[in-house]
């Protein structure tokens, strides 16, 4: 059983359709790459599976469970991390407060309990620093963790949103053009940072226009184009697809 | 007092249209109509067209000088800063006017006799008629000047698109000067209106200010249409209130009004341009 | 450098930053850094301010000072209720004082007519307070901006009016006498010191549980809500449901301020609990700072001393208080020691700088 399913979702925008009857599956431990010219509801996509928006029909199962009305941070307590093509990190904290924020919901604890800063919420708050710097370190991050996140450079705020997301312990994450504004090092690192996740059991689904970046790292790959899936399977197989060239070549008309 | 609510909220979505800031202190341009011609037909003598046409203008200068000494510095500042900075204008207007007026509520004469006149049996005083009737023509002014003037279309331009209206050559700080006057001229006018049928004291600015804003979400916030339907609603459901509840609630009404329309449906009456139904 | 100048500071040295110094380097002492989150671990400065607070009445006897602290305490009690939802949940709360009036009037009503003690009256108000917030927060608060703003201003407009209306219950624009003293088992609070002590007692047990909050888990997620609540939810955090929490707890902090200040004034009447109140309140927060908890309570003391000054000159004060407001917006529109720390960094980011030229030319 895939750990994502969608079928049939679609989505309207002013009598633009950016899905058209999309059904696609994620397999659980995979890297699934998704791809397509401008517009073609790669992002739109991505908002309907975090719960960003809500689709206009159309189901998503994650885990086998339905959910598609679910509220947004109801699917991240499932266990669904994202990150935003505009990067979304909170430039009014801190790097480490970033991450630690992303630990939110594996923080317990009521409102008094932390008002009252009672001991087992000092021995919790000093571990999330703790793993929140290990996170930096691994993205290369820590020298800088008492910044604050806006003065951080544009690649670095994805690197960090990347690290936010990796702190929810997500078991499906999805990646909205990561690599984008990010230089070659940075994206290299990227990737390495992706394919650690498959070892890890994150399954792993990404949005990229970064073409050697997605078919190295990716299983799977899925193509859309103007709302419509054109196009699944492996890498080298969606490579030599001509529906997918033809898709390219004529992207001009993609943005309508 | 419908049409006195159409055109306080007129007043308020000049101003947004021309710059997304919100005036609190639109009440107190109403109540300083209403006062400064008190003044000038009786503490200076003058004749009352001339006094009012002066308080106008007075009324005006106010809202000139009030853009230029507190908004435009504050034009790059935040939401709460602005509405706070209008509070205080707010405050400052209402207080400075309660020293210079004095602080007993004041009423003017009416326009004409105060025989009351029949219109198919409804009789009416004839400064009601006077107040729809010059609604109406301000009304009609107003909407020339939005729809079809060019200085209408820079305006709203400079609000929903301040880089285009910038490549354009269009001043967005002008813009927003002008609509201060405007609305600062159409508060006064709604305040000479008013005084013959209600006392204007010179605290009575805010409330009329909040209700005109209410009246201009009712309708449709960002709206000339949505504005005066607004107007008119809140004028009439609170008159027909007045049949149900003791009349102190009656100030209540217009709030009760506002809470259910901002949770059932924030877009107003004819839906508003500037708010999406998914963000609320 | 790890000290640059932040945004917003002037790229180019001023001479007239040399005037800034001695009013700076005061308050970088009392101004917390406002660049560093994430060090909101109680500090020997907190000690320090205590000592401060705690010494002044005894070395001050002026009866009036203690009474003006005292109310300058209260407002600090509503201001950093206010300053959790507004400066670090970036909502904004124009119907703050409605919450104070209703813990006022509960204390009022239990007290005079029912002859509870305050103490009991007091929980009482806290709960009222919280309740109404829990009621009204719940379709209010999914509104943002300046519809936030007008909603909230309307339920405070509501509030007033069921005050002066409802005659038989509160008293109606008379409002209610004879509230008696604060008083824990029987030990009353009937003089202005036993006041102050009491007031600035219950400002420092509020500030450390806001401090705990704002340092912990709550606090990131608040400030999250703030700057983004697509990124909130993405990770998990429950946005309505936060805001809702802070908007009540905000709401309690005004109940039992208001509970506080009807005991202390021995009256409760609808003049006290109208704009007269949320104006300042919210200036105390934005003056104070947004995002801090030492800003609100700063702020509080600052403007209360303020409003007591000018309440000399009598008929002259609105005017000149709201003209000075205006003033402080402009020229402060993000808090007085924030405004001022961004000097200071960007001057020792300079003078770093400098420095390090002036070595490498050597
Ligand atoms: N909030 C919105 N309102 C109206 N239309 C929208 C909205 N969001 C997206 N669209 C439209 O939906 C279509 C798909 O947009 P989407 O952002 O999903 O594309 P994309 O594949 O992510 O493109 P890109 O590669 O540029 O990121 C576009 O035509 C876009 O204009
Ligand atoms: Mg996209």
């Amino acid at each position: 059983m895939s750990l994502l399913s969608i079928e049939q979702l679609t989505k309207e925008y002013d009598g633009i359709r950016a899905l058209d009857r999309v059904s696609l599956k994620v397999e659980g431990g995979s890297i699934k790459g998704l791809i397509g010219p401008n517009g073609a509801g790669k992002s739109t996509l991505f908002h309907l599976i975090s719960g960003v928006e809500k689709p206009d029909s159309g189901k998503i199962l994650f885990k086998k469970r339905d959910i598609t009305n679910m509220e947004s941070h109801e699917r991240s307590a499932l266990g669904i991390g994202r990150t935003f093509q505009t990067v979304q990190v909170w430039g009014n904290m801190t790097v480490v407060e970033n991450v630690m924020a992303g630990m939110h919901r594996r923080l317990k604890g009521s409102l008094f309990s932390y008002g009252l800063w009672l001991p087992w919420i000092r021995t919790s708050e000093k571990e999330a620093l703790k793993e929140a710097k290990e996170i930096l370190n691994s993205l290369g991050l820590l020298g800088k963790w008492e910044s604050t996140a806006s003065q951080l450079p544009y690649g670095k705020q994805k690197l960090l949103e990347l690290g936010r997301a990796l702190a929810m312990k997500p078991q499906l994450l999805l990646l909205d053009e990561p690599a984008s504004g990010l230089t070659l090092s940075e994206i290299e690192q990227l990737s390495e940072r992706i394919s650690e996740m498959r070892q890890k059991g994150v399954t792993v689904f990404i949005v990229e226009h970064h073409m050697g970046m997605v078919m190295e790292v990716a299983d799977e790959i899925a193509v859309l184009h103007n709302g419509e899936l054109i196009a699944e399977g492996k890498p080298e197989n969606v490579r030599r697809n001509s529906v997918v060239m033809e898709a390219y070549l004529t992207r001009g008309s993609a943005g309508k | 007092m419908g049409a006195i609510y159409a055109l306080v909220a007129l007043g308020f979505v000049t101003i947004s249209r021309a710059s997304q800031i919100i005036n609190f202190a639109q009440g107190e341009f109403v109540m300083l109509g209403g006062v400064a011609t008190f003044f000038l037909l009786n503490g200076v003598r003058l004749p009352y067209p001339l006094a009012a046409l002066i308080a106008v203008m007075i009324v005006v200068l106010v809202g000139f000088a009030m853009y230029l000494s507190v908004l435009y510095p504050l034009r790059k500042a935040s939401i709460l800063i602005l509405i706070m900075a209008t509070l205080g204008i707010s405050i400052f207007l209402s207080s400075t006017s309660g020293l210079i007026f004095g602080t007993l509520p004041k009423a003017l004469p009416p326009f004409t006799d105060e025989q009351p006149l029949m219109f198919w049996g409804i009789s009416m005083l004839p400064q009601s008629v006077w107040v729809l009737v010059s609604t109406l023509v301000l009304l009609t002014f107003l909407y020339l000047l939005s729809h079809r003037t060019l200085l209408g279309k820079a305006m709203e331009a400079s609000s929903t698109d301040p880089l285009g209206a910038d490549l354009l050559g269009i001043s967005r700080s002008l813009m927003v000067f002008l609509a201060f006057g405007v609305s600062a001229g159409v508060g006064a006018f709604a305040g000479i209106l008013i005084t013959p049928i209600f006392f204007t004291s010179y605290n009575s600015g805010t409330l009329l200010g909040l209700k005109g804003f209410i009246a201009a979400v009712l309708g449709g916030w960002g709206k000339n249409s949505g504005a005066i339907l607004g107007g008119f609603v809140l004028g009439i459901v609170e008159s027909l209130s007045l049949a149900f509840i003791p009349s102190g609630y009656k100030d209540a009404v217009a709030f009760v009004i506002l809470l259910l329309i901002l949770y059932f449906r924030p877009k107003g009456i004819l839906g508003s341009p500037f708010i999406d139904s998914r963000r609320w | 450098m790890s000290s640059q100048p932040a945004k917003g500071a002037q790229k180019e040295f001023r001479k007239r930053d040399l005037f800034y110094l001695v009013p700076l380097w005061v308050l970088s002492l009392i101004a917390p850094d406002p660049y560093l989150y994430h060090k909101k671990e109680f500090k020997r400065k907190d000690l320090y301010y205590l000592g401060a607070i705690g010494l002044a009445p005894l070395t001050w006897s002026d009866p009036h000072f203690h009474h003006v602290m005292v109310l300058a305490g209260i407002y600090a009690i509503l201001a950093l209720g206010l300053s959790l939802f507004m400066g670090y949940a970036g909502q904004i709360s124009l119907g703050h004082a409605a919450f104070f009036g209703i813990g006022a009037y509960t204390t009022a009503i239990l007290t005079t007519r029912h002859g509870f003690s305050p103490f009991v009256a007091l929980w009482a108000s806290v709960l009222s307070a919280s309740a109404v917030a829990y009621l009204i927060g719940r379709p209010i608060l999914k509104l943002k901006g300046y519809f936030l703003a007008l909603a909230t201003l309307g339920f405070g407009e509501i509030f007033l009016v069921m005050v002066r209306e409802s005659t038989d219950l509160t008293g109606g624009v008379i409002g209610i006498f004879g509230i008696p003293w604060f008083s824990v088992a029987g030990f009353s609070f009937d003089t202005y010191l036993k006041q102050y002590y009491l007031i600035w007692g219950v400002v420092a047990g509020l500030f450390i549980f806001s401090k705990n909050l704002v340092r912990s888990k709550l606090g990131r997620a608040l400030l999250a809500v703030a700057a983004s609540e697509d990124a909130a939810s993405s990770v998990g955090i429950n946005v309505p449901r936060i805001k809702l929490e802070i908007f009540v707890l905000g709401a309690a902090f005004a109940g039992l301020a208001g509970s506080l200040f009807a005991c202390i004034m021995s009256t409760a009447n609808p003049e006290t609990f109208g704009l007269g109140v949320t104006v300042p309140i919210v200036m105390m927060v934005i003056l104070g700072g947004m995002g801090t908890i030492y800003g609100p309570v700063a702020g509080a003391i600052l403007l209360t001393w303020l409003m007591d000054i000018l309440s000399r000159y009598q008929e002259y004060s609105l005017p000149i208080y709201s003209i000075i407001l205006i003033l402080l917006l402009i020229f402060f529109p993000d808090g007085i020691g924030t405004r001022l720390n961004v000097r200071i960094l960007y001057l020792i980011g300079y003078w770093a700088k400098k420095r390090k030229r002036d070595e490498g030319k050597l």
